[in-house]
């Protein structure tokens, strides 16, 4: 299957257009004229999507005794006050806390590491390389329950048990991001890199300088993946975290679900507060998923 | 290199590593130490400045009643410190306990459930109290309710002491009951009752049952059965537990109250194992519930409800489902500053403050005579029945290492006789038989 | 992995110059391949592939994690090859796979087409497609079970004012898988939307344009220029869902308990039932490591099938 040559650079301008409708100009002028039939799939489909979100706002607004109805009525009053309940009745904050540095850690390890791991498994041929992806694939085929003893063995042998940085050291690289950037950085032109290494550039330099520019929306899926993997760990933290201090939001509010009781307003409106960071940097992140203009004029 | 090259060498490393620790960690046979049970300790006197870690599922208001009595013992400056600490609840606590003893730093006390004291006793870190108990008469080993000693009692070895009592009673509606005409359960109400009066409670076209099973056919669905079959006067193995005594007339009568009432009249809500009965419950849709202390509390204020003991068939027999403290061997030391608050936290009057706390069932009989006692009846009317069925308690569940699988069976066979694809003296005869050839296995 | 070492000849130097310049050119390869991923290497060997290989010893045991291990040999896999319950759960989980990674897959790529695009409250509607991914498993759960409950649900409410009766769903030992791959779709999906979104990102509009200028239609510039191109994000989604559904246990744990009837037994339900529930450690061991075998197997085929259809652009 041919596949269709790029052009040289700089013989086409930037259009401007991020969809498919290319025929003309009339068919840009024509969406204009009125909404497009897309929204006709995507508004049941996000609404859908969003319905368990909207059922946890809901939720988190009842009194305990509207949560224990079913099937479930939507509250009479709004129970403003369960946030601040659930943010007051717990050590919340800490939590929130203890969660953003391991999160935060966590990403910036996997960019950089998960980067230097994938550009090297796609572009460079060094001996092992075949094996040394598989063996970093080989490590998803395992449940955690099943390694989970010997991981806290080894953890205890860093003397890390019960400290944040248990949550963080294990979690620096995920095969996942090393997989994901390995693929997309091989769906990359090859040749401006060489062009690069010709002019002398370092690997490490053209890395840097020419291909993580344009891989600006994987790496800010990886970034985002890890980030919600991290935030919302929670057998891990479980085994290795003790100390009520060193807990991570999901062990925090395990804690408003009891064995036979559950206080689903205090729980929901704990877990939206705590989901709301993430949401927000998921929100801000799509600017790199939109492509952007500078960048198509260096593209093949 | 080519793939297959790749695979080999993949292959040929993992064997080399796994090749290498079989050798070195190969053949390792520690066999359980068993804590000598009978022969005296010499623990030291209760000090040393150190923390007993105590590790809990509790939330809500058990947990806030559980801070403030640790705070109030640490207040009373015993030489050591007492630190409760949520460790997940649910199976997350067994999952917990079993990595930390694995993973070497377990902790002194631990909450766990009934379900785990057989396998639990195997463990050469799990201290038999009973020659603590002996040694200190003051703690009145007797004064426990005879369930909750058959449930921390394994081979003669007392492993926990208990943390909370339950048994099930029947929760009734009282406003639904009026609708329909039907005369509230007595204390001397049969099966034959408790069927009819379901029968009439039941309402397909308004959706309304009369009584809820819970049928995710694990422990949950399992106990329940068993109140049956005991009622019925049978049993689940024989006498020294190494045959099944189900498939007996009293095992397949029990079924056939199921199969009657699920399939026949159709006449039970069947909860999923989400707790989703007790908001239909509250939601006025069900009538009856065998259920415990433990759900009262989340019964809405504007359901008028009665709590009665169970139906008789040959008796009126229920069971008791005992969560217990295990007391995990860290030294001497620890031990004797674990048994120490132990001894605190279940004295009676101590007890029956936190029972009044949290409305949990009193622990030992003793605490039924206390002054304070009234005071608790009034906070929580509903116990009254609680504890007096406790009375009809007489049997529990075998406390054998493979419990677990025989429930699981039994719980498959529940199942399949509500879901009404099983004949119920078909579902008990293989039950009957899986549980033999799992006895055969062993553990 | 490509072969830019081809690329970099220079016109006119000897071959001989040519040749140990290309051996300094593949030793520095060397070099720099493991200076990139040793640091990667390092953390995935300690903590990823030594507990997977410390376990192999508890697979050769028989263990209740409580009174030590006793040496057992084989005797583990040779039961397992003879128990008709893991034969059972491998059959569920294969059939789970099996509809669960298409069908996220084709969803998944017609919402991103369908996000991928200038239209007004477009940042909404990636939200919102996103939002399941971030709703903890206990809000899903708790949503599902009511939405599908054979009583009250919303469900089955709309299906009896169809003219349908009520279907059991979770309840139903042959419906019960099926709501389960429901559920698991409904809640991968946004996962899967944005890494395809990320890929179409990354498809230069040249060439949609070019095509489009040739005179080819839109559907054809979907399959001839585009689908070809998010080859190796459909490959890499293909693994990844692969190995991830394979061994699918969180939705089963707060839903279905490999219920009912063992309707959703799959595999690492199984195992994680014979670990805490009956404290068979070994045999739970064994488990894993046969559908570690498994998972290995399919891995390494999908990539080989990979190779020869998918292709990069280098």
């Amino acid at each position: 299957m041919r596949v269709v040559q790029p052009r040289p650079p700089a013989a086409l301008p930037p259009t401007g257009l991020t969809d498919l409708d290319l025929q003309s100009e009339v068919a840009v002028a024509a969406r204009h004229r009125g909404p497009s039939p897309w929204h006709l799939f995507l508004v049941p489909m996000s609404l859908l999507m969003a319905f368990p979100f909207i059922w946890m706002v809901v939720t988190s607004v009842s009194t305990r005794a509207e949560t224990r109805r079913f099937p479930p009525q939507l509250p009479h009053a709004i129970q403003w006050h369960t946030f601040v309940e659930a943010w007051t009745s717990a050590p919340f904050a800490q939590w929130l806390l203890n969660t953003t540095v391991v999160a935060v850690a966590s990403v910036v390890g996997n960019v950089v590491l998960c980067s230097l791991a994938g550009y090297a498994l796609a572009r460079l041929r060094f001996i092992g390389s075949n094996v040394a992806f598989l063996l970093i694939l080989a490590t998803l085929m395992v449940p955690f329950q099943v390694v989970m003893i010997p991981t806290l063995l080894i953890v205890r042998g860093f003397g890390l048990v019960d400290t944040l940085g248990a949550l963080i050291v294990p979690n620096l690289v995920t095969p996942f991001g090393i997989f994901l950037l390995r693929q997309f950085f091989k769906t990359l032109p090859v040749e401006i890199e060489e062009a690069a290494r010709i002019d002398g550039a370092s690997r490490l330099g053209t890395l840097v300088k020419i291909v993580l520019p344009q891989m600006k929306a994987p790496l800010a899926t990886v970034a985002i993946m890890t980030l919600l993997w991290r935030w919302n760990d929670f057998l891990w933290p479980l085994i290795v975290i003790t100390s009520p201090d060193k807990m991570t939001l999901p062990l925090g509010l395990a804690t408003f679900q009891g064995a036979h009781s559950i206080n689903l307003p205090l729980l929901m409106a704990g877990t939206l507060m705590s989901q709301l960071p993430m949401l927000v940097v998921f929100v801000v992140a799509q600017r790199w998923f939109v492509q952007s203009l500078a960048s198509s004029g260096i593209k093949g | 290199m080519s793939a297959r090259r790749s695979l080999i060498l993949v292959v040929a490393v993992l064997v080399a590593a796994a090749a290498g620790l079989l050798s070195a960690c190969g053949g390792s046979d520690e066999s359980a130490q068993p804590a000598g049970s009978g022969s005296p300790v010499a623990l030291p006197s209760p000090g040393g400045g150190g923390s007993v870690v105590l590790w809990h599922g509790y939330t809500d208001v058990e947990r806030a009643a559980t801070d403030v009595f640790v705070a109030r013992y640490n207040a009373t400056d015993p030489g050591f410190k007492v630190d409760a600490v949520f460790a997940g609840n649910n199976d997350y606590a067994l999952q917990k306990l079993l990595t930390a003893l694995a993973g070497g730093k377990a902790p002194d006390i631990a909450y766990q459930y009934g379900s785990s004291m057989a396998n639990l006793a195997t463990s050469p870190k799990v201290v038999d109290l009973s020659p603590i108990m002996a040694q200190t008469p003051s703690f009145d080993w007797n004064d426990f309710f005879p369930a909750e000693r058959l449930a921390t009692t394994v081979n003669g070895k007392v492993i926990g002491v208990p943390a909370l009592v339950d048994n099930l009673a029947l929760v009734y509606n009282k406003k639904l009951f009026d609708q329909a005409s039907v005369a509230y359960p007595t204390k001397d109400w049969t099966w034959t009752d408790f069927r009819d009066a379901a029968k009439k409670l039941t309402d397909s076209g308004a959706k309304q049952f009369g009584w809820a099973y819970v049928n995710d056919g694990s422990e949950d669905t399992v106990w329940r059965f068993l109140a049956l079959l005991w009622q019925a006067n049978g049993d689940l193995l024989n006498a020294d537990n190494t045959k099944s005594a189900l498939d007996s007339p009293a095992g397949i009568k029990a079924m056939q109250l199921l199969y009657d009432m699920s399939v026949t009249d159709k006449s039970v809500y069947l909860d999923k194992g989400d707790g989703s009965y007790l908001n239909v419950f509250n939601s006025g849709k069900i009538a009856m519930l065998w259920t415990g202390p433990w759900d009262i509390s989340s019964i809405n204020a504007d359901v008028q409800y009665g709590v009665e003991i169970l139906p008789a068939d040959v008796s009126h027999a229920t069971i008791a489902g005992p969560d217990n403290y295990v007391v995990l061997d860290n030294g001497p030391q620890q031990v004797a500053n674990a048994w120490a608050f132990i001894q605190w936290f279940c004295s009676p009057e101590v007890h029956l403050a936190y029972a009044t706390a949290t409305g949990h069932l009193p622990i030992r009989k003793s605490e039924t005579e206390l002054p304070a006692y009234k005071a608790y009846l009034a906070k929580y009317p509903a116990d009254e029945v609680f504890v007096a069925n406790l009375d009809n308690v007489t049997k529990a569940r075998p406390n054998i290492p493979t419990y677990p699988k025989i429930s699981a069976a039994l719980g498959q066979a529940v199942q399949s006789v509500l879901l009404g694809r099983a004949q119920p003296e078909q579902a008990i005869q293989a039950a009957s038989q899986q549980i033999d050839s799992i006895l055969a296995a062993g553990q | 992995m490509g072969a830019p070492g081809a690329g970099l000849d220079v016109v006119g130097e000897s071959s001989a110059r040519r040749a140990s310049r290309r051996e300094r050119l593949l030793a520095s390869e060397n070099l720099a391949g493991w200076a990139f991923t040793s640091p990667a290497m390092l953390l995935v060997a300690v903590f990823g592939l030594a507990p997977i290989i410390w376990s192999v010893v508890l697979s050769f045991q028989r263990n209740n994690l409580l009174s030590g291990g006793t040496w057992i040999g084989f005797k583990n896999y040779e039961r397992l090859m003879q128990d008709p319950l893991f034969a059972h759960s491998v059959r569920l989980t294969v059939l789970y796979t099996a509809l669960f990674v298409p069908i996220s897959i084709a969803l998944a790529l017609l919402c991103a087409i369908a996000l991928n695009r200038k239209l007004r409250f477009i940042r909404l509607y990636r939200t919102a497609i996103f939002l399941p991914v971030v709703a903890s498993t206990v809000a899903e759960a708790i949503l599902f079970n009511w939405l599908l409950d054979p009583y009250f649900g919303i469900v089955n409410y709309a299906l009896v004012k169809l003219g349908i009766p009520a279907q059991g769903f979770f309840q139903s030992p042959s419906q019960a898988l099926y709501a389960i791959v429901a559920m698991t779709v409904w809640g991968w999906l946004g996962f899967c939307v944005i890494i395809y979104l990320a890929a179409l990102q990354g498809i230069p509009k040249e060439l949609v344009e070019a095509a489009a200028i040739d005179g080819a239609t839109r559907w054809r510039i979907f399959r001839r220029v585009e689908l070809p191109l998010l080859g190796p994000t459909t490959l890499f989604l293909v693994i990844y869902l692969s190995i991830n559904s394979l061994q699918l246990f969180d939705e089963i744990y707060v839903t279905t308990r490999g219920g009912p009837l063992n309707a959703t037994l799959v595999v690492v339900y199984y195992l994680y039932q014979q670990a805490f529930q009956f404290f068979e450690a070994g045999y739970a061991t064994a488990i894993a490591y046969v559908l570690f075998l498994g998972i290995l197997i399919l891995t390494i085929a999908q990539l080989l099938i990979g190779r020869r259809f998918v292709h990069y652009r280098s």
